[in-house]
């Protein structure tokens, strides 16, 4: 089968500081994925150089088949969107949203491809079934919404084109117990079909039982992996 | 006389500078780059339709289009040469402000080399009626003039609500990060703001050869009040800009009546300052909806 991520010999950083070490990866159609570990050892800055956000990088990435992981030194985001149009949704930490929209201008913000654009209206009907509290808040401009429906916000954003890979950044990063696990239990409602899913998390019991595999991440090297039916104890 | 007479110049200054304040504002916000190319970008539109006026047709609708499309093709060439180059390097605002401003005395002085320094003239655009309105003469340039850039600044305004390219510079105007990661690109997003822009310059310029002549320099007077219209209204906010190009259009108006026209200049610039010591963020300060992050 054929791989959704491929990921080779990935160095990142930013100037001089170099955050990622030779990280080798692959990630199956279907499969979601949690990645843990401990603040600044490097979750978000490989989400960042999946997308081609970091400073700069060297090593190979596939994204289903394709090389997005140019040797890059300056000019960061430069070919951000380019990656996102070849099948990449992003729900970056601490949401990235467009303060004076509204919630509905987001939703269609997120339809880029040609394809989304016409079908938004079935698109954006099949976000609110997932996180029904936004129904209400189509018309408000998310800069007023609180901190979990800003979160579904940028969730239902990343879920309005057909992705082959959705990379999710610490989704109950500052929320509420219940509503954080409220917000996993729907990324986990999603169906995946032949994408797959990339769950950044602190809370490693958030993500017991629930994915497939869960990798751990220190000092900018992927370290252990357990298959998420293997007990890895009360918490990390 | 008096008070209607003095209302209605304010709202015909505030018009067409408006239109070049809110294609500033738009441009910064949603590029980062502060425009100082309109005044090429005005006098280019200006020529285009007076080159098409002299060779091709003296047909007003035609000659007031060639203009309009005039200033979107200056805009696309400004973004060309000066945004795709420059937007990803270091220092991008000083740099593509220090570019934009060498593009607007080049090309000045490029229009003075081949035009020769003799101002021009475009055709009447809307005939030679005139009404009276509560007790003031309405000449049919000054409806015209204002008809045309609010019908402008409506069709912008309702382009960028409406339409997908419109929501993608508001997101860009709002979160350049988010709105790539979204899969908004920058630099094919910039061509159409420049060219949107452009247009709205183009028109300004068509609108005011009605009262001046075309000059090679004409375009350095209506930049300047176009960026200090911004700059008070709040770079980046459209209503912003409306309301301060109303105000500073009053002032003009006030100032050409009570004091006399060469006094102008200083009296807007001294309104300018005391609402930027008040509102270091210009009036958009006071409209904005959503909170600051």
């Amino acid at each position: 089968m054929k791989e959704v991520l491929r990921i080779e010999g990935l160095s990142a950083g930013y100037g001089p500081l170099r955050v990622l070490h030779d990280l080798d990866l692959v990630i199956h159609p279907g499969e979601r994925i949690g990645i843990v570990g401990l603040n600044g050892h490097g979750k978000t800055t490989l989400f960042y150089a999946i997308a081609g956000l970091t400073g700069w990088q060297r090593g190979s990435i596939l994204l289903n088949g394709q090389q997005i992981g140019r040797s890059r030194s300056q000019g960061a985001g430069r070919y951000t969107h380019k990656i996102v149009r070849q099948g990449l949704a992003i729900m970056p930490q601490g949401d990235e949203i467009f303060n004076g929209l509204t919630v509905e201008e987001h939703l269609d913000s997120g339809a880029f491809t040609p394809e989304a654009w016409r079908t938004r209206k079935e698109r954006k009907e099949h976000v609110l079934e997932l996180f029904d509290p936004l129904r209400k808040l189509m018309k408000t401009p998310v800069g007023r919404l609180s901190g979990g429906e800003r979160r579904m916000v940028s969730i239902g954003r990343g879920l309005m084109t057909d992705a082959k890979l959705y990379l999710c950044d610490e989704p109950s990063l500052g929320l509420a117990p219940k509503i954080g696990l409220a917000v996993l239990e729907a990324l986990m409602a999603i169906d995946l079909k032949e994408s797959a899913m990339f769950i950044a998390e602190q809370n490693v019991a958030l993500l017991e039982g629930r994915v497939d595999r869960i990798i751990g991440m220190h000092a900018g090297k992927l370290k252990g992996e357990a298959s998420s039916g293997v007990q890895l104890g009360s918490g990390g | 006389m008096d008070l209607t007479f003095v209302v209605t110049n304010a709202i015909i200054v505030a018009c067409i500078y408006g239109l070049i304040a809110v294609a500033v504002s738009i441009t910064w916000s949603s590029l980062g780059l502060i425009n100082l190319a309109y005044g090429f970008i005005f006098t280019f539109a200006g020529y285009g339709a007076w080159m098409v006026a002299e060779y091709l047709t003296e047909n007003p609708f035609l000659v007031a289009a060639s203009g309009i499309v005039a200033g979107a093709l200056g805009g696309v060439i400004v973004c060309l040469t000066v945004f795709i180059p420059l937007h990803d390097k270091p220092n991008f605002t000083t740099r593509g402000m220090i570019a934009t401003l060498a593009i607007s005395l080049i090309g000045s002085q490029a229009f003075l080399i081949y035009f020769g320094p003799r101002p021009k003239a475009l055709p009447e655009f809307f005939g030679y009626w005139r009404i009276e309105f509560l007790g003031t003469t309405l000449t049919s340039d000054k409806i015209g003039i204002v008809f045309c850039s609010i019908l402008m600044l409506l069709v912008v305004v309702f382009w960028m609500r409406g339409s997908r390219r419109g929501l993608e510079i508001r997101a860009m105007m709002m979160n350049p990060q988010a709105a790539s990661i979204v899969g908004i690109g920058i630099r094919s997003t910039g061509i159409y703001v420049m060219a949107v822009t452009g247009a709205m310059a183009g028109l300004a310029a068509i609108l005011l050869s009605q009262t001046y002549y075309l000059s090679p320099f004409g375009g350095v007077v209506p930049l300047i009040k176009g960026v200090s219209i911004a700059l008070l209204g709040g770079l980046g906010s459209v209503q912003g800009a409306v309301i301060a190009a109303i105000l500073l259009g009053l002032v003009e108006a006030l100032t050409n009546k009570f004091l006399g026209g060469q006094y102008v200049l200083m009296t807007q610039f001294l309104v300018i300052i005391a609402v930027l010591i008040v509102r270091p963020r210009g009036i958009s300060g006071l409209l904005d909806k959503a909170r600051e992050q």
